[in-house]
């Protein structure tokens, strides 16, 4: 039915859209440049021309527009130090190699603060660096989202939160506001505005050395008085929310003073002399530790750039108990080890709370590691499980360093945050991106985005591998085309493009090629299930996949890493995040999760470390590329629209992908699987006979992104804006009919470049 | 005897040829319009049809195509 009735108002707007499109080309001649694809209205709010530019202007190496956006060439000799700063101040949107896209917006203004940076510093620089004259709406937006900050802090003494603020009207005006005063708990030796008066401890800051005047030292303090009320610990989070830019705009500063924390004990653990942090990993922690004290935030660094190290740094210098949560047992015993491999922790310190190893906690700090499900579990734990989980709770700890926080529901965070009391929380990923808004929420659930690295920049310093990623076009063949297109089979559609033989036989190619040819290890990513274990059968290859036990996983994955003879494996969804496999430097994916783009960017992850001699991987070395990506899609189905789409998070990174059409090459012939048709007939009877529940996505509790995938809520999130993912805001119409593994897509010819509507238009 | 019928020759790749007889078998038999399928990549049909399976072609493909939005 679909098809008739979305066809008349196509074509109308196809051609009414034409004209449309074509008067936007000709404003691009007029030299606006960059920008080609907004229409008629967006291109006058994005006219810059007149902007006045500086004598000296060709020295600079940045454009800053009214509309908070800004332009950094990186071929700039002070890219540098003119990126460094753009990142701490403003959002990342695209990041191609010459020309990087920028935004301000309050949430990256209220990082950049919190980090450190000062509002006048702020526009001094941007000044400085900017080809143009500062626009008057931008100076003014700086000031407007930086002015309140850092006047209210959060503080958590003795298990109990307490907001404080040296201006007590500040906290007058907090609690007018409905979900903040409902949150209080109030407090006996409170004076008659209600607010406890303490002496702020360790107040003293440049300025007040400064000051002679006895007069003056009176003022300051009485300024250090503290105001503060107690609030509901179960609150907090919707009061740090009332409190960010878009509510309250009174952004609470979070920070943790260690040093002279005397109530919780310290644990004994430094760097191993060996652990020589990266440039950008001591970045990424000088963020953190800016002013001495520990600041609550995420840190985005690629997969295999060392997050891990990151995460053990953080916690050696605090030097108090740390909860580590991972999203799984396997993430949970490499962060046990990275622990023992990085620092100087003694065994007994350190302790795994998972459902197989329940290790008990001994002495009065140490560090847990454990998974997000187990703290949040609601239903009823061993008694074993409920001690230990009884300590976490009564525990102050100094770090809660949180692995992966893209991928866990945000009720589960809530959970965890609400079970666990932290000092200062350090919220660790590689993609701040999701199908959903739920990355909005990390704002105030962990903090602001305290550092994000380029990743090509990283390529080029030959810190993660180079590489080369290509989208391997395979046709369907006549049989399995027919049945894709019959619309009784629109269940089994997915299936259809997964095991097209032409697309079984590139795999195959790929696989062979790379074991023999170079000797690579090897993933085969497939989400559905029916393809995963086709494929690992017919091919004869080990395979991993939800309801693989965890002793399996670890053999398997033993023999991946230390066998000749195993040099290809086959994954489903759960490795995606978090399996270690640091040998494998080729992934294979044949099926893939509709469109999520997250999850194509934790699949490069997995081969990111950096492999080889530096020297080698360089550019103009021995091999360029070391890493290969590559992306199976069968031509003329729904699949090429979800691939396109899920590589733009990596496009945005500067990342580009190669088109590969013939592969395997025709002479392969019958050494490659399915070269007869009557094996392909096999195959496709076997497609057509198996169930609808078997053909479909394997479902896994830890994955909210599909039940976001499958619903049509799209919202314009600001933390998604952080992830570089702002811009990249769609929309996915769901028929509702077949639920989840076949949807409709956008039809708005509109959106269609110029090119691509030469290229494409007639057949 | 000799039996003329005017119409439209199409060569395409294969699953277009698929896309096309699929769309055939799907109108009614009065207005099924391929004449003659003469192999996997070529055929035969009515010549008024021509601009529809154009069409209907432009669409699937920008169906199976993703935009980035701005």
């Amino acid at each position: 039915m679909g098809h008739g009735d979305k066809n008349r108002p196509f074509k109308k707007l196809k051609s009414s859209k034409f004209e449309d499109s074509r008067k936007g080309f000709g404003d691009d001649d007029d030299g606006y440049g960059g920008d080609d694809g907004y229409d008629g209205e967006d291109t006058k709010t994005k006219d810059f021309s007149k902007l006045e530019l500086k004598p000296d202007h060709p020295n600079r190496p940045l454009w800053a527009c009214g509309n908070g956006r800004i332009f950094l060439e990186t071929f700039s000799p002070l890219y540098k130090q003119a990126y460094d700063f753009l990142i701490a101040i403003a959002e990342p949107v695209c990041r191609p190699e010459s020309m990087h896209e920028y935004n301000l917006t309050p949430h990256s203004l209220y990082a950049a603060v919190s980090v450190g940076l000062e509002t006048e510093t702020i526009v001094a620089v941007l000044n400085k660096l900017s080809k143009t004259k500062l626009p008057k709406d931008m100076i003014k937006f700086i000031h407007d989202s930086t002015a309140n900050y850092g006047k209210v802090k959060l503080v958590l003494k003795k298990n109990r939160y307490f907001i404080e603020s040296p201006f007590p009207e500040v906290l007058k005006t907090l609690l007018r506001d409905g979900t903040i005063a409902q949150s209080r708990i109030t407090s006996e030796g409170a004076n008659e505005d209600g607010f406890t008066i303490s002496k702020a401890v360790g107040e003293i800051s440049g300025t007040h050395d400064e000051l002679i005047n006895g007069a003056e030292v009176a003022a300051a303090a009485e300024e250090k008085e503290a105001h503060s009320f107690e609030i509901d610990p179960s609150q907090v989070e919707n009061v740090k929310q009332r409190c960010l830019p878009n509510a309250l705009n009174y952004p609470m500063l979070e920070e943790y003073d260690f040093r002279n924390d005397t109530v919780n004990p310290d644990l004994d653990m430094e760097l191993k002399p060996q652990a020589q942090p990266r440039p950008y990993q001591e970045k990424s922690l000088s963020k953190m530790f800016g002013n001495g004290r520990a600041r609550s935030g995420i840190i985005v660094l690629p997969c295999g750039a060392g997050k891990s190290l990151v995460g053990v740094s953080a916690a050696c210098r605090i030097k108090k108990s740390c909860l580590c949560l991972a999203t799984n047992a396997v993430s949970v015993d490499q962060w046990a080890f990275q622990f023992k491999l990085w620092s100087t922790i003694r065994e007994e310190q350190i302790c795994r709370f998972t459902s197989d190893s329940k290790e008990r906690f001994r002495g009065n700090a140490g560090v847990v590691v454990t998974t997000y499900n187990m703290v949040a579990f609601g239903g009823k734990r061993s008694e074993e499980s409920e001690k230990i989980i009884e300590e976490i709770r009564n525990r102050e700890w100094g770090l809660l360093l949180m692995d992966e926080v893209h991928v866990v529901p945000a009720h589960m965070f809530r959970k965890v945050i609400s079970i666990t009391k932290s000092h200062c929380k350090l919220g660790l990923t590689a993609t701040l991106v999701r199908e959903d808004e739920r990355i909005t929420d990390l704002n105030f659930l962990i903090g602001p985005k305290l550092y994000e690295a380029n990743w090509i920049d990283l390529v080029k310093g030959g810190f993660i591998a180079n590489v080369q990623c290509a989208e391997v076009w395979c046709p369907m063949t006549k049989e399995f085309f027919a049945e894709y297109l019959k619309k009784e089979n629109s269940k089994k559609r997915q299936a259809l493009y997964v095991m097209n033989p032409n697309k079984f036989r590139a795999c195959e190619f790929l696989i062979n090629y790379h074991e023999r040819a170079r000797g690579d290890k090897i993933i085969v990513f497939a989400d559905n299930l029916f393809a995963l274990t086709e494929y690992a059968m017919k091919l004869r290859k080990p395979m991993i996949y939800g309801a693989t036990s965890h002793v399996e996983r670890t053999k398997i994955l033993q023999a991946f890493k230390t066998s000749k003879d195993v040099n290809t494996v086959f994954l489903s969804k759960v490795g995606d995040n978090s399996i270690d496999i640091p040998e494998a430097n080729v992934i294979i994916q044949i099926s893939s999760h509709a469109g999520s783009r997250r999850q194509e960017a934790q699949r490069l992850g997995r081969i990111l470390r950096a492999k080889g001699k530096l020297q080698d991987r360089m550019a103009g070395g021995k091999e360029e590329y070391n890493a290969f990506f590559y992306s199976l899609v069968s031509t003329d189905t729904q699949e090429m629209y979800y691939s396109t789409k899920r590589q733009q998070f990596l496009i945005d990174q500067g990342y580009s992908f190669k088109v590969i059409t013939s592969l395997p090459p025709s002479d392969e012939g019958p050494s490659l699987s399915y070269h007869h048709l009557e094996d392909q007939l096999a195959l496709l009877g076997k497609v057509m006979s198996a169930g609808d529940d078997a053909v479909g996505l394997e479902q896994l509790d830890e994955d909210t992104d599909e039940i976001a995938l499958n619903s049509a809520r799209r919202s314009q999130g600001s933390m998604s804006a952080m992830s570089g993912a702002k811009g990249m805001v769609y929309m996915e119409y769901s028929t509702g009919r077949h639920k989840g593994q076949i949807k409709s897509k956008p039809k708005d010819p509109a959106k269609r470049h110029q090119l691509f509507k030469k290229r494409f238009g007639s057949t | 005897m000799v039996n003329a019928t005017k119409g439209v020759f199409i060569s395409c790749d294969i699953p277009m040829a698929q896309y096309i007889i699929n769309m055939n078998a799907s109108f009614p038999a009065s207005d099924k319009f391929i004449i003659h399928i003469v192999d996997s990549t070529h055929m035969f049909v009515q010549p008024h049809v021509e601009q529809m399976i154009r069409s209907q072609i432009a669409k699937f493909r920008e169906d199976n195509t993703y935009v980035k939005p701005n």
